[in-house]
This record gives C-alpha cells, sequence and structure tokens, in this order.
C-alpha cells in the first residue's frame, strides 16, 4: 500500500511548475554570491557598471573560497530551511487548496502511508535540490578563479550543506503537521516564519542546542561563530521533533474532522 | 448494526454531528438495501454533506454509528473503502494532471486493472478531454471526472454527493441512465444526495428527506406520488360566507390560501366542482374561478421543510 500511495505522490509532480521554481529559487543563490565576490574582488570594474561595489567592501567579506563556501553554507542552511517548509507546505496544502484532500480519505489505503509518502517525495526533492546547488556552487566558484580552493573546502562545503539540509528535513513533518491541522498553505509558512525568528532568538541564549529551531543557525554559524560538533543532546531534540511531527501528522488526518 | 448477509449496505444508527451550537445531523436511523438508489433529500443546509461525510469517515460522529458493507466506520477503516465509490461536495482533480493521469491515480490506489481508467472515460463520455488538464475542463466536465473517478473500480456501492451538479439538462439525464443501470445491471447500491426534487424522484427507489439535521420522512416514489394532494381552488365575492356554506354542504376540509387570504383550497373535492358551484352560486355568491388542482411534489417537499423561504 505504501509503493502505491509513494508512486501517486510522485505522479502529482508531473508538469508542476512549483518543482521548477524551488530549484530556480535556490539555485540563484550561488549566482548572487558569486556576483558579491566578483563586487568584492573587482570594485572598480563594478564600480563602473554601477554595481554595489561599496556595500559590498563594507560586508568584510574576502573574494576567497572559503569565504564564498561558508557563505553558501548560511544560505543552504537559513534560506534552505525556509525553501523546504515551503516544498512541504505545498506537497501537503495543495489537497487542500485544489479540493482533493478528501479523495485521499476513504481509500484502502491507510491515511498514515500518504504522510509517510509525502515526507519521502519532500525528501527527494529536496535532496536533488541541495545536490544541484552544490554542484552549481562549485561549478560558478571554480569559473569565477577564486584563490584557496582545494579539495578539503569542497568536501567541507558538500559536508556542511547536506548535514544543513538534512537537520532542516527532521523539521518539517511539523511544518506537514500544522498545514494538515490549518488546511492550507499560510498557516505553515507562518509557522516557519515564527519558528525562525524564535530560533535565531534562542540562538543567541545558551539554549541553542536545545531548541529545535536553533541547531541549523547553531552548526553554520548564522549565530555566531559556527560549531563543528554539535552535542548529543541536539540529535535527540531534532530525532523528538521529527517523531511528534509525523505522529501528529498521521493523528491529525485518522482523528481529526476533515471537512474541506 | 445489521451485517454484511443481510441486505442492508448502509445503516446509521441515532446518528449525530454537533458544531459547537449548531446541532448538523440530528439522531439519523437509515438503512438503504442492496441494489437500491436511494436519494438523500433535502434544503442546502439540512446535514445531507455531513452525513455523507460521516459515511466514508471524513468526519467523526459526535455520537451514533455508521456502518457501510457491514463494516462500522471508524478511524483506521480502510478495508470497504475498496469496494465504495464517492463523489463529495464539489468535483475536484490535481489540475496540473491530465483526465486521464487524475484517474490513473485513482487506479492505483484502488488496486484496479489499467483498463479500469479508459472504461470510466468511456464511460462518463470524456475521451475528448483525456489528454486535457483537470484545470483546464469546464465545470460539467470535471463533475464528469469526479464520477468516473468515483465508478472506475466498480465498486459496490456509490456515495455521490450532488451528483447532477454543474452538468447540463442532457449530461443529467445520461448520468441518471448510467446510475440506473448500475443498480438495475450490475447491483450496485447508491447512495445520492440532492436538493432538486425532480432529480431524485426520476431516479430514487427511495427517498429519505432531511430537514435540520433530521429525517422527516423516508418514503418509496409511489408514496411520495400519492402524497401530492388535490384540492379545488375557489375564487369567490365572499369567501368567509362561502366557507361556510361549503362546511354545511359536507366540504368540511377547506383552507385559506396562505399566499391569498381570499382564495379557498377545498380538499378532496377534485371530483365534485359541479356541487360546490350550485352550493355556491346557488348562495347568491359570485364565483370567479373554481379549479381543482394538484399540488406538485415540489410544494409538498417545501411544506414539509417549512417553506420557500
Amino acid at each position: 500500500m505504501f509503493a502505491r500511495a509513494l508512486a501517486t505522490e510522485f505522479m502529482k509532480l508531473r508538469r508542476s511548475r512549483v518543482t521548477w521554481a524551488t530549484l530556480a529559487g535556490l539555485s540563484m543563490g550561488p549566482l548572487g554570491l558569486a556576483l558579491f565576490m566578483w563586487i568584492i574582488r573587482e570594485p572598480g570594474r563594478a564600480a563602473q557598471l554601477g554595481l554595489l561595489g561599496t556595500k559590498a567592501n563594507l560586508s568584510g567579506l574576502e573574494a576567497t573560497w572559503p569565504a564564498y563556501a561558508s557563505a553558501l553554507t548560511l544560505l543552504v542552511g537559513i534560506g534552505g530551511m525556509l525553501l523546504l517548509s515551503f516544498i512541504v507546505a505545498y506537497i501537503f496544502g495543495r489537497e487542500y487548496t485544489e479540493g482533493t484532500a478528501k479523495n485521499l480519505l476513504a481509500l484502502p489505503v491507510d491515511r498514515a502511508w500518504f504522510v509517510l509518502a509525502k515526507l519521502v517525495v519532500a525528501a527527494s526533492w529536496w535532496l536533488v535540490l541541495v545536490v544541484a546547488v552544490i554542484a552549481e556552487s562549485l561549478v560558478v566558484g571554480l569559473a569565477l578563479g577564486l584563490p584557496g580552493f582545494s579539495s578539503g573546502v569542497a568536501t567541507g562545503l558538500a559536508r556542511n550543506a547536506l548535514l544543513a539540509a538534512g537537520i532542516s528535513y527532521l523539521l518539517v513533518p511539523m511544518v506537514a503537521w500544522i498545514t494538515t491541522a490549518g488546511r492550507g498553505y499560510m498557516p505553515p509558512l507562518g509557522f516557519a516564519i515564527a519558528m525562525m525568528a524564535l530560533g535565531n532568538l534562542f540562538g543567541k541564549t545558551g539554549w541553542a542546542e536545545w531548541f529545535p529551531w536553533s541547531i541549523v543557525p547553531l552548526m553554520i554559524g548564522a549565530v555566531g561563530q559556527p560549531v563543528t560538533a554539535l552535542p548529543a543532546g541536539s540529535y535527540v531534540v531534532l530525532a523528538i521533533t521529527f517523531i511528534v511531527g509525523v505522529a501528529a501528522t498521521v493523528l491529525q488526518l485518522r482523528y481529526a474532522d476533515n471537512a474541506q | 448494526m445489521p451485517d454484511a448477509a443481510d441486505s442492508t449496505v448502509i445503516a446509521t444508527r441515532a446518528l449525530t454531528k454537533r458544531y459547537r451550537d449548531v446541532l448538523a445531523v440530528d439522531a439519523l436511523q437509515l438503512d438503504v438495501r442492496r441494489g437500491e438508489i436511494y436519494g438523500f433529500l433535502g434544503r442546502n443546509g439540512a446535514g445531507k454533506t455531513t452525513t455523507i461525510r460521516m459515511l466514508l469517515g471524513l468526519i467523526r460522529p459526535t455520537s451514533g454509528e455508521v456502518s457501510v458493507l457491514g463494516r462500522r466506520i471508524g478511524p483506521g477503516e480502510t478495508g470497504v473503502f475498496g469496494r465504495v465509490g464517492f463523489l463529495v461536495e464539489s468535483a475536484s482533480a490535481y489540475p496540473n494532471l491530465t483526465v486521464r493521469e487524475n484517474l490513473e491515480i485513482q487506479q492505483r490506489l484502488m488496486g484496479a486493472p489499467t483498463s479500469a481508467v479508459t472504461g470510466a472515460i468511456e464511460q462518463l463520455r470524456l475521451s475528448e478531454y483525456a489528454d486535457r488538464r483537470a484545470g483546464r475542463l469546464s465545470l460539467g466536465n470535471k463533475q464528469r471526472l469526479s464520477l468516473a473517478r468515483a465508478i472506475l473500480h466498480s465498486p459496490d456501492v456509490l456515495v455521490l454527493d450532488e451528483p447532477a451538479n454543474a452538468l447540463d439538462p442532457a449530461g443529467i439525464v445520461e448520468i441518471r441512465e448510467l446510475l440506473r443501470s448500475l443498480a438495475d445491471e450490475h447491483g450496485v447500491t447508491v447512495f445520492m444526495s440532492s436538493h432538486i426534487l425532480g432529480e431524485v424522484t426520476h431516479l430514487a427507489d427511495r427517498i429519505g428527506i432531511i430537514h435540520e439535521g433530521r429525517l422527516l420522512e423516508e418514503l418509496d416514489r409511489d408514496e411520495l406520488q400519492a402524497k401530492a394532494r388535490e384540492f379545488v381552488e375557489v375564487r369567490v365575492s365572499d369567501p368567509t360566507r362561502a366557507e361556510a356554506l361549503l362546511r354545511e354542504a359536507g366540504f368540511p376540509h377547506i383552507e385559506r390560501d396562505p399566499d391569498s387570504p381570499g382564495v379557498l383550497h377545498v380538499q378532496d373535492a377534485a371530483d365534485r366542482t359541479a356541487r360546490i358551484a350550485a352550493v355556491l352560486v346557488g348562495a347568491g355568491l359570485e364565483l370567479t374561478a373554481l379549479t381543482a388542482t394538484r399540488e406538485d411534489l415540489e410544494t409538498y417537499f417545501l411544506r414539509l421543510t417549512g417553506g420557500a423561504s
């Protein structure tokens, strides 16, 4: 039954513009960052072209591979958390906005399989996006000829980006739950933005390791110096957040009224 | 609760749904028999869709029970739904997918053979639109797609909420014939809701009338026809005196027309119009109209459910 649900969930993405829009959105990140690097490296030419040379210099960034890799990790970590929430809100929320949720609930397939199938689709979609953006970042960085490239820098970029992406993924079943409870796109997006703001707030306190939405910012250095190794407690918090999110979504669909 | 061995396919027992202060469905008792078309008739907001949602397990009753094909519907029930086709409220489909792709999703989820997709497309006359995205269909064709989805896996039970919605008159007749043939030739039990009396009386074997969440009456088609009352409409110069004269002459059941109090309705007198005329004219009253009238079913329905307001 899970295989049937999974196959149909992938079918639903056919001709979906949202998949391409998310790829286009995330792929703009490395290009924008590369432009920033180029402005820092060549402020004279950038000024001639009317680009923001002064501001770029003021940011304190250097046009080097380590700085580029670090900024990219921030971009995938923070921007990705929001984008992934959007993807999950779309996958679950479209059933309500397109009026098809009711069609999923009186079938010989357990409702829990739909939740898991949708989360697998989100994971696959997210993995493709992150791998594509890492590959794009490497190609763009090399084409820009930034100094300081080494296989270690490239591996570190890929590892940190994938780790941040993976941790972000553990948070999204909560977004799925808010989507099914709120029956649409707006509640989960509001929830995701609020949690990110709280994550930033907690990140600046001593509780950063224990608040799920602070862990990615903590790890990638968005709220201080990047943390090289997270405490085991953070992984426990993330695992609990994931399990609670999945269980809440399944219970919501099984026991709550689904009056669309 | 009835089991699958007897003829009851859908049963509700004291089925009740309350939303805070609103009692949407009130102690509903229904028994829908195998192979019959049951018309669930009620005005907008009467509780039809809420009942259908409870039959399909989309919402949970506040109290009472629902069973379909002998299985009690509750959280986690899935087995019975392989034998049930349904359409709830408005037609819906994935707009980015074609008609065929939308039906392929249903075919996979139901475990039906792949040929069922083409079969359903042909039965609902959607061949011309099979490769058109659902988002570009007219409302009528979207309704056909939803009906195709409901019948695709050859269900034993069809639960249809306002199946004629958005269909043109020819489409309504076509769907009526399709449902009739599914019931007569394949023994499919059809539970269909409607707020349109004519649609139900044309098709249903049995009719349940729901109003403000309560089942007011349950009757078969012939009984419904018999419920329509006959009366003689009398327009006369002095209705008060005319009423007294007619009562004396052996016409005890007289009502004033609610819309025009000067007009009398003499019940059960359609075959005695000459006698009415003789009584009134003989008393010197000016008789301006005398018409034998049969109350139509629409009027009966409105009278039962509290008028047209």
